[in-house]
């Protein structure tokens, strides 16, 4: 009775900050995507803009986000019926597009970002097979023209 | 080449329906799905419990008896106690048909608690004996176990458990959380099915006292003593999860099944 | 829309870039699966389920990310990479990125 208790604490709990988390996130990223949309970025090795090439630098964005326990409680619940993760493709997503951010908003004087890669990888407890966090890691080539 | 940047207006990498439906669904699904399972398998563990004759289940819990041993008291006011109990189990097996004898085993601690292990065997806890002094009002716990071991209910709640337990983790692999969802689901489940049997036990300790003493005087002092020392908790929700039904209604129910029987009692 | 994984649009010259578009899904397995896994582990041989699995995750998540450009205007993605991670226990997820551009 009392771990029926403690679980629905817990899910609510993961629920609820972390629905609020998310949507604060989503906001942040769709207003700096909106801002930063001038910056060219490829995942293209070539130049977009033939002209003389200043210098170049390699620019890093890395981000790391925690699963909450409510997505845990959906992905193992998946787990046994099959089909999409949603709880998870939300968590990838918001990684993915935070990575990148940060990555330009390393380098805003820059004139292009050309050859975008992205890493993901999982943390976890050693040993357990859940997932604790998801690490993104976007790496790609600043360019600077001459003026 | 030209530089054209536009954003997506909607977000296709991620599904819009609401993550609570979706929740409510699946584990509705899981617990439905695991119910039916359980459910047919329960009946199966059911049928094998009462084909299962007492010499098997005497030959198969065999190690056990060794470890009960254990328990046995070298020190001599126990020993007195024991041979007291042994022969109130004996002269109660009389009144039942119980083809080997039940050995008794004396266990020091407060709680007020007899078990019926599989083997034959009966623990009684010195709690037990404090709170029923008197032989009329032990005998009737004693009997509820005997009736517990006619019934076959310890097999019976053993293979349930059993099946419960490896059915959760084939579908949830061990140790995950969602296991811990499905818990409630079986406590609820077999604290119905536990209490229907503690009923049928002591509906049969009523007989069995009844044959031996002729009158069913000090039944329910056992009982009486629970709600007296307030061991029984209070809060009603709790109580649908118990394995025993309510000390009053176990009392009242008894009642109702002596006067359907006309049993003889000065007082209840 | 035409994908391809090289630098340039085989035979067409690209006249605008649109920027990185991406697709991705999150799958589990079922139990039963897993169950035929684990007994395929003992005598060995090719999963047939989790390949099917897998290549249906990989076309999702193509058909995410021509999505994703056609809403861009974009009608060609070039410089496709595959990435495949697991981020939950039994599942997996595939992503797939590119350049969105305009060929003629």
């Amino acid at each position: 009775m009392d771990n029926l208790i403690i679980l629905a604490v817990l899910i609510s709990c993961g629920y609820f900050f972390g629905r609020h988390a998310e949507k604060k996130h989503y906001r942040s990223i769709v207003e700096r995507e909106n801002a930063l949309i001038s910056l060219p970025i490829t995942s293209s090795r070539h130049v977009m803009i033939l002209r003389e090439i200043d210098s170049s630098r390699l620019v890093l964005g890395g981000v790391v986000i925690s699963v909450d326990y409510f997505k845990r409680i959906l992905a193992g619940l998946r787990n046994i019926f099959g089909g999409n993760v949603r709880s998870y493709e939300t968590l990838l997503d918001r990684a993915r597009r935070e990575a990148v951010l940060r990555l330009r908003e390393s380098c805003l004087d820059a004139d292009e970002i050309i050859n975008l890669r992205i890493e993901t990888s999982s943390i976890s407890k050693g040993g357990d097979s859940k997932i604790g966090c998801v690490e993104v890691l976007a790496y790609a080539t600043a360019i600077y023209y001459k003026k | 080449m030209k530089y054209l940047p536009s954003l997506p207006e909607k977000n296709d990498n991620v599904s819009h329906n609401h993550p609570l439906s979706e929740f409510a669904l699946l584990s509705a699904g899981l617990i439905l799905f695991f119910g039916i399972v359980y459910l047919i398998l329960g009946l199966l563990v059911d049928l094998a419990a009462e084909k299962i004759s007492y010499e098997t289940e005497a030959a198969l819990f065999q190690a056990l008896s060794s470890r009960v041993d254990y328990f046995d008291p070298q020190n001599d006011d126990l020993a007195e106690e024991k041979q007291r109990v042994q022969q109130i189990v004996d002269d109660l097996q009389t009144c039942t048909d119980l083809p080997y004898a039940i050995q008794v085993h004396i266990v020091k601690s407060d709680e007020t608690n007899a078990i019926a292990l599989p083997g034959g065997h009966i623990a009684v806890f010195t709690g037990l004996l404090q709170a029923v002094p008197q032989d009329n009002g032990l005998a009737f716990v004693l009997a509820h176990e005997l009736g517990h071991f006619q019934n076959r209910d310890h097999l019976r709640s053993l293979g349930r458990s059993l099946v419960f337990y490896s059915l959760s983790a084939m579908l949830t692999g061990g140790n995950s959380s969602i296991s811990g969802l499905l818990a409630p689901t079986f406590g609820l489940t077999a604290a119905q099915y536990s209490q229907a049997r503690e009923s049928m036990a002591d509906r049969i300790a009523l007989d069995t006292c009844n044959c031996r003493f002729g009158n069913i005087n000090g039944a329910v002092d056992f009982f009486r003593y629970i709600i007296e020392m307030k061991l029984d908790s209070n809060l009603q929700i709790f109580h649908y999860f118990s394995s025993h039904p309510e000390t009053q209604k176990r009392i009242d129910e008894l009642k109702a099944y002596a006067d359907s029987k006309g049993y003889q009692y000065s007082s209840f | 829309m035409d994908i391809t994984n090289t630098e340039t649009f085989p035979g067409k010259t690209i006249i605008a870039s649109h920027g990185v578009v991406s697709g991705s899904t999150v799958r589990a397995k079922h139990a039963g699966r897993d169950i035929m896994a684990s007994i395929k582990n003992v005598f060995g041989g090719e999963l047939k389920g989790y390949t099917e699995l897998l290549e249906e995750s990989r076309n999702e998540a193509l058909e995410r990310m021509q999505n994703q450009a056609k809403q861009m205007g974009a009608n060609a993605i070039i410089n496709v990479r595959f990435s495949t991670s697991s981020v939950a226990a039994g599942a997996s997820e595939i992503y797939v990125y590119g350049t969105a551009v305009t060929v003629e």
